[in-house]
Order: C-alpha cells, then structure tokens, then sequence
C-alpha cells in the first residue's frame, strides 16, 4: 500500500480524497457565495471568449407584438443592445445608437435593442418614443440572457458581423466614439479592435 | 488516534477554505445589512428600530424617492408577527450626484452607509419572549457604468418583549403562536 509520512501515516486514496473534499468545499463556498450577490459574479457561457462565436439564435416579440427572429437581420453586421428602463447608462448611450443606426444604416448597420426589463410594455414603449428610438426594441427573456452570457449587468452589447458570428461584446458603458470605432469594425468585418467580454474604459468628455 | 488528529485539522482547513471561497466573492454590487441590533420593549409600549446598510464601494443605490419614476426605489420592508406592529419608516434623504457621463441629469442615490429607522409597537396582550422579525431590503444597484438588476436581499433581527409595570401578560407565553422557536 501507499503511503506518505504526513507526521501520520495515510494511505495514498484516503489522501486523494482529503484534497477533493477540501477542493469541493472551496468551490462550493464560492457557488453559494456568488448565489448571495443575486447571480452578479456567475460565470457566462459567451463572455471572454465570445469573439468568433456563432452568435445565439431567438425569437422575441417587438413593441408590437410582432415575433422577430435574430436570423431575420442575417447579411446585416447588429449591434445587439441588452438594455432596461432602470439602467441611467443604457439610457444614456440610447441616442447614440438612434444616431448611429441613421447615419449606418446604409451600410449595413442593424441596432436592435432588447430589453430586460420587469416594466410592463406600455412603459417601455413609452420610455423609448421619449428618446427617439428608430430601431426595433425587443422584450427580453431570461432563455435570450442566458444564452448571451447571462447579461450580468447592463448594458451589455454585441457586435454580431454580417456572418452570424460574434465580433465583439462589451458589457458597460463606453463612450459615444468608442462605440462608433466598434460598428466601423465590424462593418469593415474587422475583428482587430475587439474586446470582448471586458468593462473597457471611457474616455471622458468623448461624447 | 494521529490518523482522527489529522482528518479534524483537513476537515477545519476545509471549512476555512469553503468559508474564505465565500468571503472572496463579496465584493460584488451588493449591499450589506449590518447586524440589527435586538429591540427590548415593553407590552402596549413602543421603542425605536434602526436598520444600517452599506453599499460596497464604487456602487450606489436609489435613494427611497429617486429622482425619476423609472428608476427603482430602494425600500425596506417588515414582516413582523401578530403581536409586534411596525410603525412607518423613515428613510434619509438621497445623496443628489450626477453621473460623469450624464452630468445635467440629476440623480438621488444612497453610497457608502445609510439607515433606515422606525419605530416598533407591541400589543399589550404581547407575551414576553423573543420575536422575529423579518425584512427585505429592495434595491437596485450601478455603478458609473454599469447597473445590476434589482435585488431583494432579506434580513432579520429580533424583537425582545420584556416585563413592564402595565404588563398584561398571559399566564403561559410558550402557548403563544408568535413566539419564536
């Protein structure tokens, strides 16, 4: 049998089993942890590297009722906005995207906002008519949150190139040039400039 | 004997490792409730309840009257037995700050620490013994960049009902149905 002089002697399986158990302990304590902070440190499943990734399909309803497939945009490069009435930065990048989808449209350029929000769709409606939204605004689920990396927080944006495929998610606010550098790239087809799954940095006074 | 020695020492250097996996973790966009304080009061009287919150740094909060209908009110709400009544609570004013990126709108947020107090009132049937109280803190955390979705944290604290000079206790309180466990 096995041994290892530990001031004890304890056989090798019973060793192993030790370290298991202290190793499940840890990782549990950091489960149930992260469980406490409502789910806002939950590991995503697109995050980090959702770069080159097929970008998830669904099916949401508009501000209409109408369903509205993300397949319906195919050939376009979308800018794909998780956003909620309750999240001031969301709001604030808004007019920015109703600008960019004007000034890109041409190209290409699909913003599709959807929102994950508990107010009910009169609310939203309204608050997006406030602001001048030009482009579709979808009802969020939790099935399209999850398969977008949970969207921990908002908002959370996705920069889907004319293939389908992921070109780059930013999660936070980022200025109003960074976010026009983010569709030039991905209009362009450009992948250099991505950087996914990273709260970047804002210049200040870039708006 | 050396062999049990050992397996308590792994098995307590597993309890601190689970207990520091959790510790690691909260520096999250949570609040914390800190530890209420046990309200000692008297059947039919009433005594003062305090509530002390505090937001984890770089992160605020709406205050309990935000400044625009859209944005979610942080609130604190009780769920105290039969015999224990929660009078209205007063929240502090919002702290008024503008967020870099947005700086003509105005917001009324909580940062830092706040409290939330109240008054707590009895029956004067109560029965002495110790009562819980349950609470749920609801609020909706960002920070300059970012914003998490609401979240409901619940807490809660104990209520001690003591003999006084006007008591009109009941001849068993374990009989009581509000009484704690």
């Amino acid at each position: 049998m096995l041994s290892y002089e530990v001031g004890v002697k304890i056989n090798l399986p019973t060793a192993v089993l030790l370290v298991v158990l202290v190793a499940a302990m840890f990782f549990a304590g950091r489960y149930l942890a992260n469980r406490s902070q409502g789910g806002a440190a939950r590991s995503v499943s697109i995050g980090g590297d959702a770069k080159g990734q097929l970008a998830p399909g669904f099916e949401l309803k508009d501000l209409a009722g109408k369903n509205v497939q993300l397949s319906d945009y195919h050939g376009k490069v979308v800018l794909l906005n998780f956003w909620a009435t309750w999240c001031p930065p969301c709001k604030e990048e808004m007019p920015w995207f109703v600008d960019l989808q004007r000034r890109y449209e041409a190209q290409g350029l699909q913003v599709i906002g959807v929102a994950m929000d508990d107010s009910d769709q009169k609310t939203i409606e309204a608050f997006t008519k406030r602001l001048g939204v030009n482009y579709p605004v979808l009802l969020g689920k939790e099935s399209t949150a999850r398969a977008y990396g949970d969207v921990q927080f908002l908002p959370d944006t996705f920069y889907i190139g004319r293939d389908g495929k992921i070109v780059s998610h930013v999660q936070g606010l980022i200025n109003r040039k960074e976010i026009e550098e983010e569709v030039k790239n991905a209009l362009a087809g450009s992948s250099t400039a991505v950087q996914s799954g990273v709260l970047r940095p804002a210049a200040t006074g870039a708006r | 004997m050396r062999t049990r020695t050992l397996l308590c020492v792994v098995l307590l250097t597993a309890l601190f490792a689970s207990m520091a996996g959790q510790a690691q973790s909260s520096g999250g966009p949570g609040v914390t409730v800190l530890p209420v304080e046990p309200v000692t009061i008297q059947p039919g009287k009433s005594a003062t309840l305090n509530m002390r919150f505090r937001i984890n740094a770089g992160f605020h909060i709406n205050s309990n009257k935000p400044t625009q209908e859209i944005l979610i009110p942080t609130t604190v709400k009780l769920s105290p037995p039969a015999d224990v009544l929660v009078g209205k609570l007063e929240y502090p004013a919002g702290e008024q700050m503008a967020l870099p990126f947005m700086p003509e709108e105005k917001l009324s947020v909580y940062s830092g620490t706040f409290d939330v107090k109240g008054v707590l009132k009895t029956t004067r049937a109560v029965s002495r013994g110790t009562y819980r109280v349950r609470g749920e803190l609801r609020y909706q955390a960002c920070s300059d960049r970012q914003c998490f979705p609401p979240h409901t944290q619940a807490f809660a604290f104990d209520v001690k009902v003591v003999r006084g000079a006007t008591t009109n206790k009941r001849k068993n309180p374990a009989q009581s149905p509000n009484i704690k466990g």
